[in-house]
């Protein structure tokens, strides 16, 4: 029972999430460093033998989707989800009953930040706190002053505890304010400020729960599918039982010959239901049709293959760089349509090149199978006809063709929203963060000031000097 | 003016940039060596100076090259600097101390000296950069760099703060540890929000220009090993034992990851992000 409690523990606890963070943070690192997705022989190829091995044994050929990153980041949403939920109880007890003017002067070490006579609502009011709380308590003001930085960091050890064990800190406190209820009555101002900014680590914490969760969900429930063609074609999208039409494909050109940019028009057909909708795609602005998105990817060249036989044509391909044709008089027989160059031309080795990317000096790269055996391979340029045994091949008319992404994925919406939580979530955690200020009236008269803050309670004591020093500067140039 | 003059103006202006930080850089050292404080508020001067021309620089290239000046090495690199000297500035008026100024100022020089030796050659945008996400994603990533840059010094200065002997002026000029922990930690809190921002607006254009919001491209995942390591350091605060030396060691580790993820990364390891 103890060890099972042990583990519950740990599962919950700040150390299980900072081991886990660092292996998934060095996990990370393999990924960007180790190239993904390769075949084995390209490991054995680049490392030494054992390096391959174990690269290949703890599957960091395909870090970001391997069995332990994915348990890894599981772990991590439990750990988040129990932080989360173990914690919210305290948080609200906190929201609820912390911000009392009995509980900040309870914890408070009596040392002031600030002295004021008079009105003490104009400091309040000086520092952005604008409801203030009257009222008397039983406080006894001791005349030694120990000195403001050590109170106020013991109050941010102390809130920053909250964050990491509330009942802890409610324990603490609680201590302390039997000591403060002793009857007196001191007359007491109380302010507080951004009490909602208590929530910003566990809001953090949700909204990081749900980017992964619409992560993982998006990647088990999208789908994805590519549609290339010339203008013309109508091809089928996936499975889906949408057809896609290439109507326009155009590439704008700069005066330097660079792209301007890159459009495809494109009609989409619900083959059910024959309704066409339709719209253009171009990079950076993706066409939303029928709650898919259509992306303007990659574009490259296409052909037409002839086959003619003793003077007769025997069909005609229309082939993308990377295609093949199956000839259909001969079985076995294909020509493979490897590489386009616009500009063709061949450097020192013989390789071939493209001088540039205007269609001047068409090359076609092929390679032609009987059986998978390669019975031919060179560049075809314009004009040329290739001939193996009574067949003859001629590529013509190159255009380019355009490659269209199609995706669905209906929880990027919830990505989005848990980033946007997290966004949201980080400004109350470091900028809203609850502040108290009180004043306490001693003997004298004298309005004597404290404050805590749930963060950088240090930088929060100086801030409150600040503003009396300036207050003070501003009284004494009004007075002249 | 054409927009080559502009150009030409801009490269004179970066020059003048360079040798306002370097002068700066020089009197910070002479102002902590030798303890004079006429040098030091003299730096801070030189610095304003600098920064006021280096904003002048980056206005005129975005109007000699037509766009906003954020999409190269040379672009970014000064504009990372420059983004380390507004956080500078911010965090001096704010906390008062020039002392910092001589831990900043180096690591500046380096950046805009990077700068400097990249292509200042203005290219036309390739489609995939066209998109006015370029300039939230980038100029966030800006502020973002910069404030890390600046608590990367706070944070050296907290680790040598110990071997430094408690002299008069040192007390009067460099903030004790407690304090200076906290300023690092104000640093780190800005940096990791607006590298979560930077975060957020990249995997936005990602799935507008790509199609895909997370692609784990070596940018995007050297983005994440950063934001996991500053989350690292602001969890870790929270306990007794890691607040103070071992958080400051936290950040500098942080902005090394920072360089390496805008250096290393586009020169080292291949990636979509290639062109950044």
């Amino acid at each position: 029972m103890d060890q099972l409690k042990k583990v519950w523990r740990f599962l919950r606890s700040m150390k299980f999430a900072v081991i886990l963070l660092l292996i998934l943070a060095a996990a990370c690192t393999a990924g960007s460093v180790i190239p993904q997705g390769q075949p084995t022989a390209w490991y054995t190829e680049h490392y030494a033998q054992q390096a391959a091995g174990a690269v290949m044994l703890l599957g960091l050929d395909d870090v970001f989707h391997c069995w332990w990153f994915v348990a890894l980041t599981l772990f991590l949403c439990l750990n988040l989800l129990l932080c989360s939920v173990l914690r919210f109880p305290a948080l609200l007890r906190r929201m609820r009953e912390g911000f009392t003017p009995a509980r900040a002067i309870a914890a408070w070490d009596w040392a002031p930040l600030a002295k004021l006579e008079g009105e003490p609502e104009r400091l309040f009011a000086k520092l952005g706190f604008h409801s203030v709380r009257s009222g008397k308590m039983a406080v006894h003001l001791p005349d030694g002053n120990s000195g403001a930085a050590e109170g106020t960091e013991a109050d941010e050890a102390e809130t920053d505890r909250v964050e990491a064990d509330g009942a802890e800190t409610d324990r603490v406190e609680t201590d302390r304010l039997k000591a403060a209820e002793s009857a007196d009555g001191r007359p007491v101002r109380y302010a507080v400020k951004y009490k909602a900014g208590l929530w910003g680590a566990w809001l953090c914490h949700l909204g990081m729960l749900v980017v992964i969760a619409g992560f993982g969900l998006g990647q088990m429930f999208k789908s994805e599918y590519t549609v290339y063609g010339v203008p013309g074609q109508t091809k089928p999208v996936g499975d889906t039982g949408y057809e896609l039409t290439i109507d326009d494909f155009s590439i704008a050109l700069r005066d330097d010959d660079t792209v301007d940019q890159y459009t495809s028009e494109i009609t989409v057909t619900d083959t059910a239901g024959g309704e066409q909708l339709g719209g253009s795609a171009s990079v950076n602005a993706p066409l939303s049709l029928f709650g898919m998105k259509f992306y303007q990817n990659s574009t490259g060249w296409a052909a037409t293959l002839e086959t003619w036989k003793d003077g007769k044509k025997l069909q005609e391909d229309l082939l993308c760089a990377g295609e093949y044709a199956a000839i259909a008089d001969l079985e076995g027989l294909a020509v493979v349509f490897n590489a386009f160059y616009p500009d063709y031309a061949e450097d020192e080795s013989g390789q071939p090149v493209t001088l540039s990317s205007a269609l001047k000096n068409p090359g076609y790269l092929y390679t032609i199978y009987y059986h998978d055996q390669v019975v031919g391979m060179n560049v075809l340029t314009a004009g040329e006809k290739i001939t193996v045994e009574d067949y003859e091949f001629i590529f013509r008319d190159p255009q380019p063709y355009t490659l269209i992404q199609v995706k669905r994925d209906p929880f990027r919406y919830l990505a989005a929203a848990g980033g946007l939580l997290v966004l949201c979530a980080l400004i109350l955690a470091f900028y809203l963060y609850p502040r108290e200020l009180w004043a306490v009236q001693d003997e004298d008269g004298v309005w004597c000031f404290g404050g805590r803050s749930a963060k950088a309670g240090l930088l929060f004591a100086e801030e409150i000097g600040r503003a009396w020093a300036d207050l003070k500067k501003e009284e004494q140039s009004d007075g002249k | 003016m054409g927009s080559d003059r502009f150009l030409q103006v801009e490269n004179g202006l970066f020059t003048a940039v360079m040798v306002l930080y370097l002068a700066a850089m020089v009197l910070y050292f002479i102002f902590l060596a030798v303890k004079r404080e006429k040098a030091g508020k003299a730096a801070g001067y030189v610095m304003a100076a600098g920064f006021v021309l280096h904003t002048a620089a980056l206005v005129t290239r975005g109007i000699g090259a037509g766009r906003l000046p954020l999409t190269n090495q040379y672009e970014f690199a000064t504009s990372f600097a420059w983004g380390i000297c507004l956080c500078f500035l911010i965090f001096l008026w704010k906390y008062r101390f020039q002392a910092l100024g001589a831990f900043v100022t180096p690591v500046i020089f380096l950046i805009i000296g990077y700068a400097a030796m990249q292509s200042r050659e203005v290219r036309e945008l390739m489609p995939a950069l066209r998109s006015n996400w370029l300039g939230i994603h980038v100029s966030t990533a800006i502020i973002s760099y910069g404030a890390f840059g600046v608590s990367f010094a706070v944070s050296l200065m907290f680790l040598l703060r110990r071997n430094m002997k408690d002299s008069a002026f040192w007390q009067e000029h460099i903030p004790d540890e407690r304090k200076l922990d906290a300023i690092s930690y104000r640093a780190v809190s800005l940096g990791f929000l607006f590298l979560t921002f930077v975060i957020i607006t990249g995997a936005i254009w990602a799935e507008r220009a790509w199609g895909s919001y997370w692609s784990w491209d070596p940018k995007e995942t050297w983005s994440l090993i950063t934001w996991i390591i500053y989350a690292l350091y602001l969890h870790l605060r929270l306990s007794r034992g890691w607040k103070d030396r071992s958080a400051a060691i936290f950040a500098v580790i942080g902005f090394l990851c920072v360089i390496f993820t805008y250096i290393g990364v586009n020169t080292l390891i291949p990636g979509i992000h290639s062109y950044a």
